[in-house]
């Protein structure tokens, strides 16, 4: 049994970690990996005390801060399951494994927002593309297309055209809603088309080789979008394409112990309370406005504070 | 035991999994693809698509940083 189990690797599961050890509560955390977001940040330049650092460095030195502290960690491990128990928790993971608890901590981060469409999930790793800090270097001298016309998508736009030859962005809305500034520096290099008003709707690949080509081994060649002022389909040859739509929360695990807003955040109290007594959020997974850090650590360090004092009035 | 790293400068995750073989004092070959396009495709025909990082131990791929089969393959324990 233990006094608290943080789900989450990210700033704000992390520094709960350390409170809650710091208080000598019996802590487990589980982690399907350590970072969370961060690990795709190549610059941080607004978390105190590191003038710049890159989101890989700033992760393990919170890793390697946190595994000084007595406290129990596994990782590799997602938390598919949580119910009530009595007063206590069941919490159950991918590799079905159950444990028991006093409170709950759920930092779960997010997570990128996926379209949903044929050949997403199959292409993946293989043309389709989620970071462009990792993949844009792989696709020099080659057309890629880039799903999502807000800063994200003009974000990784940006770091396409040191490579690409072409990049088209491609916007549902009718207008592109990234900065104008980000926009110009775009246009400039000439290698950038916008289309604005458009669903993507299908991935498409082949064998290198065509069809007698080496079997499992697929790649993306082009996608199907639907002109929307035309209401027709139209075919582009990519040979890679970035999805930056936007990040989403996802903690259905806890359904029915919290409440979701809107967009799927758990709605939580200024100390970090979900609607269960016992049960906090913390970071990206709440409904807080401002999306940061250090926001998120400090959240973290809330939800085991007003945990302790919980377990304490217990 | 020859160990070969596919990556690129900017990958965050290449950057942890070289830093995490340092730490456990493993020699490796630094191969980044985004320099050297005969080395993209050799990763790319080995690891059947076209994420870094890839690790090569030995004759085996391991895409990603793989935490379990690395340590397996290189017998780190820790």
């Amino acid at each position: 049994m233990y006094d608290t189990i943080i789900i989450g690797g990210g700033p704000a599961g992390i520094t709960a970690g350390i409170y809650a050890a710091r208080k000598k509560l019996n802590t487990l955390l589980i982690t399907k990996e350590w970072g969370g977001q961060i690990i795709k940040a190549p610059d941080i330049q607004n978390w105190p005390g590191e003038k710049s650092i890159s989101g890989p460095d700033l992760m393990r030195k919170m890793v390697d801060h946190l595994k000084t502290f007595e406290l129990e960690v596994k990782e590799d491990r997602e938390v598919i399951d949580l119910e009530k128990k009595g007063d206590n928790f069941m919490i159950r993971n991918d590799k079905d494994e159950e444990y028991e608890t006093k409170t709950v901590i759920i930092a779960t981060g997010k997570i990128p927002r996926y379209l949903n469409i044929p050949g997403e999930e199959e292409f993946k790793g293989k043309g389709v593309s989620f970071c462009s800090t990792c993949d844009a270097p792989m696709f020099k001298d080659k057309e890629v297309a880039v799903v999502g016309g807000g800063n994200a998508g003009f974000d990784t736009a940006v770091d396409l055209t040191k490579y690409a030859k072409k990049i088209y962005i491609l916007e549902f809305l009718e207008e592109m809603k990234g900065d104008s500034v980000t926009k110009d520096k775009l246009e400039k290099t000439g290698k950038v088309e916008f289309y604005t008003n458009v669903t993507v709707k299908e991935i498409k690949g082949r064998r290198p080789g065509g069809a007698s080509g080496p079997e499992g081994k697929d790649f993306v060649e082009s996608l199907i979008y639907e002109d929307r002022d035309t209401g027709e389909d139209k075919e582009l040859k990519i040979q890679g394409i970035f999805i930056a739509i936007g990040m989403m929360p996802k903690a259905g695990f806890a359904e029915g112990l919290v409440e979701f807003n809107e967009i799927g955040e758990i709605k939580v109290d200024k100390h970090n309370n979900t609607k269960t007594p016992g049960l906090f959020a913390a970071g990206d997974i709440g409904d807080v406005k401002y999306e940061q850090i250090v926001i998120a650590a400090s959240q973290g360090a809330i939800s085991a504070l007003a945990a302790y004092d919980y377990l304490k009035k217990k | 035991m020859v160990v070969k790293v596919f990556s690129t400068a900017s990958c965050p995750f290449c950057v942890a999994l070289k830093n995490y073989l340092k730490e456990h004092s493993i020699e490796f070959e630094d191969i980044d693809v985004a320099e050297n396009e005969t080395a993209q495709k050799e990763m790319i025909e080995k690891s059947g698509q076209m994420g870094v990082p890839v690790v090569e131990i030995d004759g085996e791929i391991i895409i990603g940083f793989d935490h379990e089969k690395i340590k397996k393959l290189l017998n780190i324990k820790d």
